[in-house]
């Protein structure tokens, strides 16, 4: 190169200066694009989802029950990977959310009904985040996102630490009292992987639940989405979740 | 040479810790882990090898076409078998020895109220009744075929 002059200096090493900072500028935006509109499931064969219809469930508790026969989950009235949650809201303001032994048994007597306004039943289970903050905060890999979409924990790995269980807004994960490990809905992975269905949407009376795969759009749940009204919860958390909600209520948490 | 020597000494000490490292990170980190994404790839073989206890709905028509026929032609028509029956896996596997569950007729007053007893957070248009007032001491079943229900 040729001897520059001050001023061509200046010139040129000003162009580069602002082209580097439009770099830096651009690359995380199209990151971000990608993150936010491209959808997980992109080039996956197969992806799971789950949907609850809040309006079809009637509260039984079946499918609480039927998930910790099929997965052996301790009884205890304090271990679930899915239970059952009655919201009831009154006036004078007033909420009250309740789950005892997780809906397995039923729900007491609604008190006083006569000041109630709404009141209804929310199934909670994994949230099937796409940005999981248990897979984040798991120190040794032993929680991950799989391939398909489910997260899952490694028993033969789990070091029985409870970041994740911490890091879960949903309170989805407990630390099994027999294993010492991380353990929590896996959306029946042994079932649907050999074509059946998760235990608690196999037992559900109404339809409330469903699973299906996102990556298809011509897949019920797919075709279900793109229908109709949903939420998912706590969408602020950025966890992204593929469990999505209908006829969902803004008090459900 | 003599400040030479000094580096030969660093590279022998780097290379033997380099080393170490490998040999113990190659027998500490599974076989898999890392292949799919940071974490054991087998785990994802041994989760879907865990084993099954809910048979799934296509497994009792078969044999039971005519309780199939009767559930899909009346409103209990959305639900699974083992949705009332329970796990019924082993049952499928040794239909003589192994009987799934059956609610008995003492009992069946309160199990069908576990979805059928009047609660304002059911949906309204759910069919709902208050047992205690309804019919009282007569078990369900008698004016309700459970397998198509009226």
């Amino acid at each position: 190169m040729k001897n520059l002059n001050r001023r061509q200096f200046l010139k040129f090493a000003s162009v580069t200066a602002l082209a580097a900072a439009l770099q830096t500028l651009v690359s995380p935006l199209a990151a971000a694009e990608k993150f936010f509109r491209e959808p997980p499931w992109k080039g996956k064969k197969k992806y799971w989802g789950f949907a609850v219809d809040i309006d079809k469930c009637i509260g039984c508790g079946r499918c609480a029950k039927a998930c910790k026969t099929e997965n052996d989950v301790p009884k205890e009235p304090f271990f679930f990977r899915t239970w059952v949650e009655r919201y009831i809201l009154r006036r004078p303001a007033g909420l009250e959310v309740t789950s005892p032994n997780g809906g397995i048994d039923g729900y007491p007597a609604l008190t006083s009904p006569e000041t109630i306004t709404k009141t209804f039943f929310v199934p909670k289970l994994c949230n099937l985040c796409d940005s999981p903050p248990c897979v984040q905060s798991c120190p040794v890999g032993a929680t991950f996102k799989s391939e398909d979409g489910v997260v899952l924990v490694d028993r033969k790995w789990c070091v029985g630490c409870r970041y994740c269980i911490q890091a879960c807004p949903y309170g989805v994960r407990y630390l099994h009292p027999v294993l010492h490990v991380a353990d929590k809905c896996t959306l029946c992975y042994h079932r649907i992987s050999r074509g059946l269905r998760p235990a608690c949407v196999e037992v559900c009376p109404t339809g409330a639940r469903m699973h299906g795969d996102l990556s298809d759009p011509n897949s019920p749940l797919s075709k279900l989405r793109d229908t109709s009204h949903y939420q998912t919860l706590k969408p602020h958390m950025g966890t992204r979740p593929n469990l999505v909600y209908l006829n969902m209520d803004q008090e459900v948490r | 040479m003599k400040d030479f020597q000094h580096l030969l000494h660093v590279a022998a000490v780097f290379t033997v810790a380099i080393a170490a490292f490998l040999a113990i990170r190659h027998i500490v980190v599974p076989a898999s882990f890392g292949r799919l994404g940071h974490y054991r790839a087998d785990a994802v073989d041994e989760i879907k090898a865990l084993p099954v206890l809910y048979a799934g709905e296509r497994s009792c028509a078969p044999c039971h076409q005519e309780q199939t026929k009767d559930k899909s032609a009346g409103p209990h028509r959305t639900m699974a078998c083992e949705s009332c029956h329970g796990p019924a896996l082993t049952h499928e596997a040794k239909p003589k020895a192994v009987h799934p569950f059956r609610p008995k007729e003492a009992d069946i007053r309160t199990f069908c109220s576990a979805c059928h007893e009047r609660s304002l957070s059911r949906p309204r248009k759910f069919p709902q009744i208050e047992e205690r007032k309804h019919q009282t001491g007569a078990p369900c079943i008698m004016c309700h075929p459970p397998h198509r229900p009226k």
